[in-house]
């Protein structure tokens, strides 16, 4: 079938406004928030519906042509670029949350549903959606399962996968499979599980049944300013040994600190090492003893400075300038890169210092922002995508952080995925046995390879074409 | 019967003093095992599941056998693989709140050793001292902490297991947010070892909260105690809510408990008794509540043909325990009824063997309930030799059947593992 006759059916399914297939629509889908490799795709199919998505996906089983499914694009692992799929599902009009039942603290929402929307929808009822990735703004409900997304209040609430009871996921096939349910502990295996951080290739996730959680009746936000990224490292230890959890414990380093209060005049200090941002939450009564001990673990370790959000309007401005990191980082270079590996969170120190001489064999300039309670780093890298050398750089260095996070005893990715961006690196971390059990999985779903194809795992048969970015991706 | 040459084969890999013939008490579901394997090492596991690949035997791993009676009786059970010499912690590192254990290890085992750092892990299936790790994994064991610290799914980061293949594949990690590849880990919680047979398991380990206190309080019926005990979680949310009802009848006790530093548990018992008050009912505070606790968790391991078990909403749960007692009563069967409120999980120990199949027809038989699911959790062999047809411990197989038939198939091709004690028949 030609890709114009593609189009016609599809947008008989979808109504005449769903297809894009025109150059200049489809440049804006060649990458999502990784934007050092870019393809667009041939055609972009946006249902309205879960229903139209079935319809749409059993067109191109009919046809037998890969797709790729994608939400708001937000991902940083290049998990949406095409390669080898001319289509491009995207789920982004699928907006509906279909029901919310307070008092067993369900909701049920399609995929295309914003992050920020569900917890803004309950939020009256003292009621929240956990997961909270930076982008909560516009990533949408569809792509946090896909990559089974977390956020900076990881450490004490747990990720996406902790809080989806239920998906509905249309297969390859097209066929619809209504995996979990409202009910906890359903009889038989666990698909949701599975389906969660999937990165879209096992279908297209079209609704989630979704648990909400209580919202903490106070919290108490502090800032402890360090002179080095070792002494802020310390005290995370330190306070995790004194056996407190904070809801997020985050860190800046100066680089980030420097470029964030450019941005936001937020009082952060630029001439620290680092700074922690410690919030502890949970019910009034227990709070201030918490943040009393969190505040003296911190002197402890040598915080010159610690200070406690005073209201509503302070903890907002701390967060918005953690939030807003990477954003900020722009100003500083004409391109930045975000990475995300994970190491025990004692070994920070470690890693920081590897990242540091990592910088300076590319001659690159790399700022960190940690989720530190998790050990999830999220070094930024700064360059010139005009720079082909650069570029260059940039992209074995982030391949060389991620190795010395696995060395570490870690991971390469806490939260964005996979992708294209370090599937040659899944050796590292997994056997071949490992990875066979993997792809034997992924074949029950979709025998033929063609959900989100060559991502994820290592594939030789993919090369994917690095050529000068013409634009920046939105964040 | 298993032929010399398998045995011979198994005897040479792994040294005879690893094999035993099946006594008495080496059965599954009633289904005797012919030989015990009871492997010294993770090598030697994977060389038994090997050579039971090579040789077309069937097998069930187990740990220290207390919950062998959950799930579908297995097709066959030619060798049964005793993990208890496995109970190494292998790296407990409390600063990173992760901890590397053994398969084999026992929960019992396990907290003491968190306890020295001031951790725990904060899961309460009954009967710690005779549940391993990689049987609270593979049976998806939960007591009343899930209302608030989740499940072991919610715990478990990394798993090692052989396939059935005899294969080590791993999933997961060692560092508590990690997304890379597909969540094998999760994919083993509640799989019973068919997927594959565990060898270690790498958990979230979380502080031990210094201060544990409950409330109890008494309703006429398990709806209005249900009721109760959602409207005590909305005025303070517990560390665990129980509903139980002894004699399964009317009248239900609603148990609550704060936890954390002496501030926070303290908060939460004079809120959790303010509400109770607000709903008119006595209110007071339970001594040891961490021993209740353990008593509640106990439930599910109580003398009795068998624990029917059904999954529900929160705000259904005393429907459901209603539902059992009519169904119960109908039969003419006794009963005890117990409820983890927090979490819609309804339980019933029915102590007539001969009534488990009708009281669990007639529940699935109901249609005012469109999300549970009823299903025999555990069961005595002569009770389970009764639930066939209508009355499969698991009920009928949902929509993804095929799928998880072919998870299975994936992970375990030969089908060697635990087969038929999953739903399906897999």
């Amino acid at each position: 079938m030609s890709l114009d006759r593609l189009a016609v059916r599809l947008r008989s399914i979808v109504g005449e406004d769903g297809v894009a297939d025109d150059a200049g629509t489809l440049l804006a889908y060649e990458c999502d928030g990784y934007t050092l490799e870019r393809a667009a795709p041939e055609l972009v199919v946006l249902p309205r519906t879960p229903a139209e998505t079935a319809a749409v996906l059993r067109v191109l089983a009919e046809q037998k042509i890969p797709f790729v499914p994608r939400g708001a694009g937000t991902g940083l692992a290049g998990g949406t670029l095409p390669v080898g799929a001319p289509v491009m599902v995207c789920t982004s009009r699928l907006r509906a949350i279909e029901s919310i039942d307070l008092r067993n603290r369900r909701l049920v929402a399609q995929a295309g549903v914003v992050n920020l929307w569900i917890s803004r929808a309950v939020q009256d009822a003292g009621l929240f959606y956990a997961p909270d990735p930076s982008s909560q703004g516009a990533c949408t409900l569809g792509g946090n399962v896909a990559e089974n997304s977390g956020g900076p209040h990881t450490l004490k609430y747990g990720v996406t996968v902790n809080h989806v009871l239920g998906v509905e996921l249309v297969l390859p096939s097209g066929e619809i499979v209504a995996l979990g349910g409202a009910a906890e502990d359903r009889p038989g295996l666990d698909l949701v599980g599975l389906v969660v951080g999937s990165e879209g290739t096992l279908g297209v996730t079209t609704r989630a049944t979704l648990r909400l959680t209580r919202s903490p009746e106070a919290c108490r936000t502090l800032l402890a300013v360090f002179d080095s990224v070792d002494a802020a490292s310390e005290a995370v230890s330190g306070i995790i040994s004194a056996g407190i959890v904070p809801a997020a414990l985050e860190m800046m380093d100066r680089l980030i600190l420097q470029a964030v209060e450019a941005a936001f005049h937020a009082g952060l200090p630029v001439d620290a090492g680092a700074v922690l941002i410690i919030e502890i939450d949970g019910p009034a009564a227990g709070l201030e003893p918490q943040a009393d001990s969190a505040a003296a673990v911190c002197r402890r370790h040598g915080a010159r400075e610690v200070r406690v959000a005073r209201d509503e309007a302070e903890r907002a401005l701390l967060w918005k300038a953690r939030k807003r990191a990477f954003g900020a980082v722009g100003r500083l270079a004409p391109n930045y890169c975000t990475q995300d590996g994970v190491v025990p969170r004692s070994r920070l120190p470690e890693i920081v210092r590897e990242i540091a001489a990592v910088a300076e064999r590319h001659h690159l300039r790399i700022g960190n922002v940690f989720h530190a309670g998790d050990g999830n780093i999220h070094p930024v890298v700064l360059f010139d995508e005009r720079d082909a050398e650069e570029v260059r750089h940039v992209i074995e260095a982030g391949h060389e952080i991620l190795a010395a996070c696995v060395a570490l005893g870690g991971s390469l990715s806490g939260e964005h995925g996979i992708g294209v961006e370090k599937m040659s690196q899944m050796p590292l971390l997994f056997s071949p046995d490992d990875l066979r059990a993997m792809t034997r999985l992924r074949a029950v779903f979709d025998p033929e390879e063609r959900a989100n194809p060559h991502k994820l795992f290592p594939d030789a048969k993919v090369c994917v074409e690095v050529r000068t970015p013409r634009r920046r991706a939105a964040l | 019967m298993i032929g010399a040459g398998p045995t011979a084969a198994l005897a040479t890999a792994l040294g005879a003093n690893t094999l035993s013939p099946a006594g008495a008490e080496d059965h599954v579901d009633g289904i005797r095992a012919e030989l015990v394997v009871r492997p010294r090492s993770p090598e030697a596991v994977r060389q038994a599941v090997e050579v039971a690949a090579a040789h077309g035997l069937l097998l069930v791993a187990s740990g220290r056998g207390r919950h062998l009676d959950m799930g579908a009786p297995p097709a066959r059970c030619d060798l049964l693989l005793r993990l208890d010499l496995l109970d190494r912690v292998l790296e407990h590192r409390a600063e990173d709140l992760t901890v590397t254990v053994e398969a084999g290890c026992t929960l019992a085992d396990l907290d003491r050793r968190l306890a020295a750092a001031g951790q725990w892990l904060p899961i309460d299936p009954p009967s710690p001292g005779e549940t391993t790790v990689g049987g609270a994994i593979a049976a998806h064991l939960a007591g009343p902490l899930r209302a608030s610290q989740g499940t072991v799914r919610d715990l478990l980061l990394g798993i090692e297991t052989v396939s059935g293949e005899g294969r080590i594949v791993r999933g997961g990690g060692k560092v508590v947010k990690n997304v890379a590849g597909y969540d094998l880990p999760r994919l083993h919680v509640g799989a019973l070892g068919s997927l594959g047979v565990i060898l270690s398991a790498t958990l979230k380990t979380r502080p031990r909260p210094p201060v544990e206190r409950a409330i109890e309080t008494w309703c006429t019926t398990p709806r209005a105690a249900c009721d109760l005990a959602l409207d005590i979680r909305d005025a303070a949310e517990p560390f665990w809510l129980e509903l139980v009802s002894g004699d399964g009848g009317p009248a239900t006790a609603v148990l609550a408990a704060w936890a954390g530093i002496a501030e926070e548990a303290g908060d939460g018992v004079a809120r959790g008794l303010r509400a109770v008050a607000r709903a008119g009912r006595d209110g007071r505070e339970v001594p040891d509540a961490a021993g209740r606790r353990a008593e509640l968790a106990g439930f599910a391991l109580q003398p009795a043909a068998a624990i029917l078990r059904v999954s529900t909403l929160p705000d259904r749960t005393g429907a459901a325990l209603e539902a059992i007692a009519a169904a119960a009563h109908a039969a003419g069967a006794g009963v005890s009824l117990a409820a983890h409120a927090a979490s819609g999980i309804a339980r019933a120990a029915v102590f007539d063997e001969g009534c488990v199949p009708t009281i669990l027809c007639a529940l699935r038989r109901r249609d005012d309930d469109p999300d549970a699911s009823h299903i025999v959790e555990r069961a005595t062999p002569a009770a389970k030799r009764r639930l066939t047809g209508e009355a499969d411990p698991w009920g009928a197989p949902g929509a993804a059947a095929a799928l998880a038939r072919g998870v299975k198939h994936a992970l375990d091709p030969a089908g060697i593992l635990a087969t038929g004690r999953l739903a399906g028949g897999l």
